[in-house]
């Protein structure tokens, strides 16, 4: 079978690559660029005022010294680097779309690997461009509506809706595929989907650091347990009460329980499930999950959850994996910290899997008389989800300080000897920062002090933050013009908020504190790949939402996910609400 | 008996199977973890 299908649409995507990539560097789009990036354009109009008035005085310094006019270039603005990031990435994927494409037209496939995998790109470059139209034009249309509807509504709605890239590539992509149908020529691409999803899912492990996990392991590990096991336990109840086959219930418990479809395939061999159990299974989840996705987010903002407590939630409440990173990145589009959190009780839920395979085979031999045995440990070995194991490898080797430095938290890190020389602190600051201590050390000041530490329970690695930890806080930052340790950090930052603190002081120990923190650039490109990985798979996630899968989840297997699902998603809520707090 | 659609992967996957995916992902997320590492 010949797979790649002649069109000229491959050539016409990278042509309309190219001319966006030209449009962007010849600066004949920098209006509209200015409506859809409209803070990024704030700070290039900020930079560009302050280098024409430096451009001014050196100007006429020049000419009073009667020299020729200095050579000056305007410093970068954050709106020149989107721009040239847009640019460089449209030239990048057009160029080679044009080249494959005029490369498909003239080419005579003939079976084998390379019609088979030539094939595919038509389909990539598709969802790329949509992922394009979405990521820079739609989101930030959008984004600029809903702020400009604000003052008439009294609310955001595109951020209530949360009509962001993510959200609206998948409605984009549900809506190709129901109406307008996948073109034949891109169909073999949108199969690459769930690849780019799982391979977007390994690399977030280089975002994680043993430290975070440190804080978030034991609370995943407990709510995660108690939900997934009380999803199965709870599924497996209803479905026997309601007359369900077993392996219908058995399957749909794995599916309720784990992780969705991934969870659904690997016990279905263990039940011994038939394929419309299977697809009555997956349809359940897909629809019930789909709706998850929406709902959750707005939910999230109506209640006002942050990044870690919504996390949490999705990672709990939600059951499919995609639809977790869809439900994370619909809430916190712009950053990536929700979505961390989210993908690691996401994977600790998967980590669930042999466990409930194991208690699904045992109580399906049990309840099914003359069950064929099946051999577990084959059953395992050969259904395990790979991928999981490669977010773990990834996540022990930047734990270890590979791809960024250990103990980064969410991509900041804390390092005293990189702190510039003109970012050390100067002598009115240290002396204000002086006579706080000295002002903290007196009978007064040092009750004080003591009664707002015991008050506001300020807590350090598990125990009581001391006046003289305090003081020594300080002494250190005044001797040594920076912040020595995130610990030092850690404890000032909180004694600042007390009441009468000197501004000046406080304002010295902020910058001291900022100037200690540094980003990591590796870990902002990972984000970016990720960004871009879950773009991608979570657009062609769409692609493959059906009206006949829906339709799929009917009958009981509706009604026990719905009640299930339900019970998890508010539950979860509750858990979440009363004991994850924000540590950020 | 209708023809399969796919006569190689499946019908949500180019692979022909899901630990074909998952370990090509995994050569594929490597790849760029150490791309970021020497390029960036």
């Amino acid at each position: 079978m010949v797979y790649t299908v002649k069109s000229p649409a491959l050539l016409i995507i990278g042509i309309i690559m190219m001319a966006w990539g030209w449009l962007n560097a010849s600066g004949n789009i920098d209006g509209m660029q200015s409506y859809l990036q409209k803070s990024a354009y704030g700070d290039h109009m900020k930079v560009k005022e302050k280098f024409d008035a430096e451009l001014r005085v050196a100007t006429e310094i020049a000419t009073a010294e009667g020299k020729p006019a200095p050579d000056m270039k305007m410093p970068k603005s954050k709106f020149d680097d989107a721009k040239a990031k847009q640019t460089q990435l449209s030239y990048y994927f057009g160029g080679a779309f044009v080249l494959i494409g005029l490369l498909t037209l003239v080419w005579k496939p003939s079976e084998g690997n390379l019609d088979y995998y030539m094939s595919v790109v038509p389909g990539i470059a598709f969802i790329l461009l949509i992922a394009f139209i979405v990521r820079w034009g739609l989101d930030p249309v959008f984004a600029n509506w809903g702020k400009a509807a604000q003052p008439t509504l009294g609310w955001d709605f595109a951020k209530i809706f949360n009509l962001n890239y993510v959200v609206l590539g998948i409605v984009i992509g549900i809506i190709i595929v129901n109406v307008l149908k996948i073109p034949s020529w891109a169909a073999n691409g949108v199969r690459t989907a769930r690849f780019f999803l799982k391979t977007g899912v390994i690399l977030l492990g280089t975002l994680y650091s043993a430290a975070e996990l440190a804080q978030l392991g034991m609370l995943s590990v407990v709510m995660i347990g108690i939900f997934v096991l009380g999803s199965v336990g709870i599924v497996l109840f209803m479905g026997k009460r309601m007359g369900s086959p077993n392996s219908m219930t058995a399957v749909l418990s794995a599916g309720m329980g784990v992780c969705g479809v991934s969870a659904t395939v690997a016990a279905s061999p263990v039940v011994q499930a038939k394929a419309e159990e299977i697809a009555y299974t997956i349809g359940t989840i897909l629809i019930w999950g789909v709706g998850c996705m929406f709902i959750f987010p707005t939910v999230g903002h109506i209640l006002g959850m942050g990044p870690v407590q919504f996390g949490a939630w999705a990672g709990t409440g939600i059951l499919n994996s995609a639809q977790v990173a869809g439900a994370a990145l619909a809430f916190d589009p712009h950053g990536i910290e929700t979505l961390k959190v989210a993908e690691i009780f996401n994977i600790t839920r998967v980590l669930f899997l042999p466990i409930i395979v194991l208690w699904l085979a045992a109580w399906y031999v049990k309840h099914e008389v003359g069950a064929e045995k099946v051999n577990l440990g084959q059953v395992l070995v050969a259904k395990f989800p790979v991928f999981v194991l490669g977010f773990i490898a990834m996540f022990a080797l930047s734990s270890a300080g590979m791809f960024a430095p250990a103990g980064h938290y969410q991509g900041k890190y804390f390092s005293s000897a990189e702190v510039k020389e003109d970012k050390l602190l100067k002598g009115k600051e240290t002396r204000a920062i002086d006579g706080e201590l000295t002002r903290l050390r007196s009978p007064d000041g040092a009750a004080a002090l003591t009664k707002y530490l015991q008050d506001k329970n300020v807590v350090l690695h598990g125990h009581k933050v001391t006046n003289d930890e305090v003081y020594k806080s300080l002494s250190d930052l005044v001797a040594n013009k920076k912040m020595m340790t995130r610990d030092d950090g850690d404890r000032l930052k909180s004694v600042v908020k007390m009441e009468g603190f000197d501004a000046v002081a406080k304002g010295a120990i902020e910058k001291a504190q900022k100037a200690a923190t540094h980003d990591s650039k590796s870990i902002r490109a990972y984000r970016d790949w990720i960004a871009w990985l879950f773009a991608f798979g979570l657009i062609g996630l769409g692609m493959q939402i059906t009206g006949k899968a829906l339709k799929q989840a009917g009958g009981k297997p509706l009604i026990i996910g719905g009640v299930v699902g339900t019970l998890k998603a508010v539950g979860s809520l509750i858990v979440v609400l009363l004991f994850v707090k924000e540590f950020i | 008996m209708e023809a399969p659609k796919f006569e190689r992967g499946t019908s949500l996957s180019i692979f022909v199977s899901d630990r074909r995916e998952d370990f090509s992902a995994l050569v594929f997320a490597f790849a760029i973890a150490f791309g970021v590492l020497f390029l960036v």
